[in-house]
């Protein structure tokens, strides 16, 4: 048995689920294929919280959200639920912070609100054939189903309908050049004032012990940032995953980066507990539900947008959406480097990075859109997903209904 | 208590890519705005410790310190500095 649909969407992360929002309010029957349990991606189920990419990059000016629509709708209500005025100012750049079960909450109220979309949790999207229709296969505790529709969005990060189909129509940075992984956990119980001098003082006791030996030296990855509320830390672990070695398709060395991401996140729970007066009483911290992963692979699009081209602010006729954050650069473990837009003026992102001409009815959005490894750095962030998605969801639609 | 040099310090930061700018350090560079955030100031301090056999306290890890390559320097030579 297969069940047909007009729009199906693969992959339920910021890009997913603002595709999926976006083509069930027009009227269409959409499908939403997640894997995990949660919506929302790395920003659920890897703790990613803060949500970058949904202003204006002009910083001299007081914050202004730079795409209308579903980018802007989830902005605002996490700024409600988490009793924030708006996003802080962090250097240059305009940052909200997000909370990763809040926006689990928002991301189920604002589907099930819609009778056209349904969402298939734990269903695993593992083959692809083109008959006229789509059909995908999806395996859901080791039965296989069959879904159909003329019009499909991946989102899934990983360029999955490319690699299931015609791994010719994706590319992938060396596996020494990918944005490094990073594992995400949250502390609670932590006291104190964690202004930047508090977070260099701890900065500082880790290089102790790592000097001492007392921690592994990938304990030097590490970074503390608040949640918006009292008392909640997360713990940002910048890892080397073996840096050339590293292929986050291959799921031994994934399992690596997970058992690596625990050990190191428990020694360092333990080492500030015993060292640290504002640790004293905190609990073991709270682990994700999966490592976060930067980068894997990403389509060739009808066109691939660049560094240059965003650094430029450049603008396109056939755009739809702005991007806003600039090239934050992780190939290695050691901190972000940053490319800026020459000036603080958003460029535009092009339909053609959401198709492919020759593969009409397949779009896709968010982290795997069609952009060069440099550009990706700015475009994977999740405001600049919503808004891809959302625009890959309508195109989607379009398309159904041209049909 | 040895001195140590300026140029030293900007050899250390550039043999072990601390900071990544195009212009080459001079003394002076500001080196936050050439990017050293707090992930590259731990790393800078574990190399600092290491290859001049300086220690820096947790308390002693501030901005002030680490301005420029001149400034970290003269610090890291300063006679009150009780050496390793
Ligand atoms: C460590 C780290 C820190 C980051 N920090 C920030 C930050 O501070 N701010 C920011 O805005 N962004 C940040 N990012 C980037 C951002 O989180 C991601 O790029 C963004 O979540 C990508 O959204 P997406 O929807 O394209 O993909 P994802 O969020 O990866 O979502 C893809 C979804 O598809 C599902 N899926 C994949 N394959 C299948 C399949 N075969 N079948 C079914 N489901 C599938 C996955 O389970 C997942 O839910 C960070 C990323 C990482 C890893």
């Amino acid at each position: 048995m297969s069940r047909q649909v007009d729009v199906i969407v693969a992959g339920g992360g910021s890009a997913g689920l603002a595709a999926a929002l976006a083509a069930a309010r027009q009227g269409a029957d959409t499908l939403l294929i997640e894997r995990q349990t949660k919506l929302g991606g790395m920003g659920t189920s890897a703790l990613v919280h803060t949500f970058c990419g949904l202003f204006h990059p002009d910083v001299s000016q007081p914050w202004a959200w730079v795409n209308p629509g579903i980018a802007q709708e989830i902005g605002q209500q996490m700024l409600e639920r988490t009793g924030q005025a708006g996003p802080e100012l962090m250097g240059r750049v305009y940052v909200l912070r997000q909370h990763p079960t809040l926006y689990a909450q928002i991301a189920d109220e604002l589907c099930a609100a819609l009778p056209h979309l349904t969402v298939l949790s734990g269903a695993e999207w593992i083959g692809l054939r083109q008959d006229g229709d789509w059909e995908l296969e999806v395996i859901t505790r080791g039965s296989v189903k069959k879904l159909r529709a003329p019009a499909l969005v991946d989102t899934t990060g990983d360029a999955t309908g490319a690699r299931l189909c015609d791994p010719s129509w994706c590319t992938q940075a060396e596996p020494a050049r990918l944005y490094r992984p990073a594992y995400i956990s949250a502390f609670h119980g932590v006291t104190g004032v964690h202004d930047d001098a508090w977070r260099l003082t701890v900065g500082a006791m880790i290089v102790r012990a790592v000097r001492d030996e007392k921690l592994p030296a990938a304990a030097m990855g590490a970074g503390f940032r608040d949640s918006p509320f009292v008392g909640e830390t997360f713990l940002t672990l910048d890892l080397e995953a073996g840096q050339g070695d590293w292929d986050p398709f291959d799921p031994v060395k994934r399992a690596r980066v997970e058992q690596e991401g625990r050990a190191v996140t428990l020694a360092l729970w333990r080492l500030l507990r015993a060292e640290h007066a504002d640790f004293k009483d905190c609990a073991p911290p709270m682990l994700p539900t999966k490592a976060g992963i930067r980068e894997t692979a990403r389509y060739l699009g009808d066109y691939v947008i660049t560094g240059d081209d965003l650094a430029s602010s450049r603008r396109f006729e056939d755009e739809i959406a702005l991007a806003a954050w600039p090239m934050e650069k992780r190939e290695n473990a050691r901190g972000p480097k940053f490319r800026y837009f020459d000036q603080p003026l958003p460029p535009g992102i092009p339909a053609r990075c959401l198709k492919r001409e020759a593969v009409p009815g397949l779009f896709f959005a968010g982290r795997c859109l069609s952009a060069d490894h440099e550009a990706l750095a700015s475009l994977r962030v999740m405001g600049t997903c919503m808004a891809t998605g959302e625009a890959a969801g309508k195109m989607a639609v379009d398309f159904a209904l041209r049909r | 208590m040895s001195s140590i040099s300026t140029q030293a310090v900007i050899d250390l930061i550039q043999k072990f890519h601390i900071v990544d700018t195009e212009e080459p350090l001079t003394p002076d560079s500001d080196l936050f705005s050439c990017g050293l955030d707090s992930l590259a100031m731990m790393q800078l301090m574990l190399h600092l410790e290491r290859d001049f056999n300086v220690r820096i306290s947790p308390a002693e890890m501030t901005r002030n310190h680490f301005a420029s390559p001149e400034v970290l320097a003269t610090w890291l030579s300063h006679p009150n500095r009780t050496p390793a």
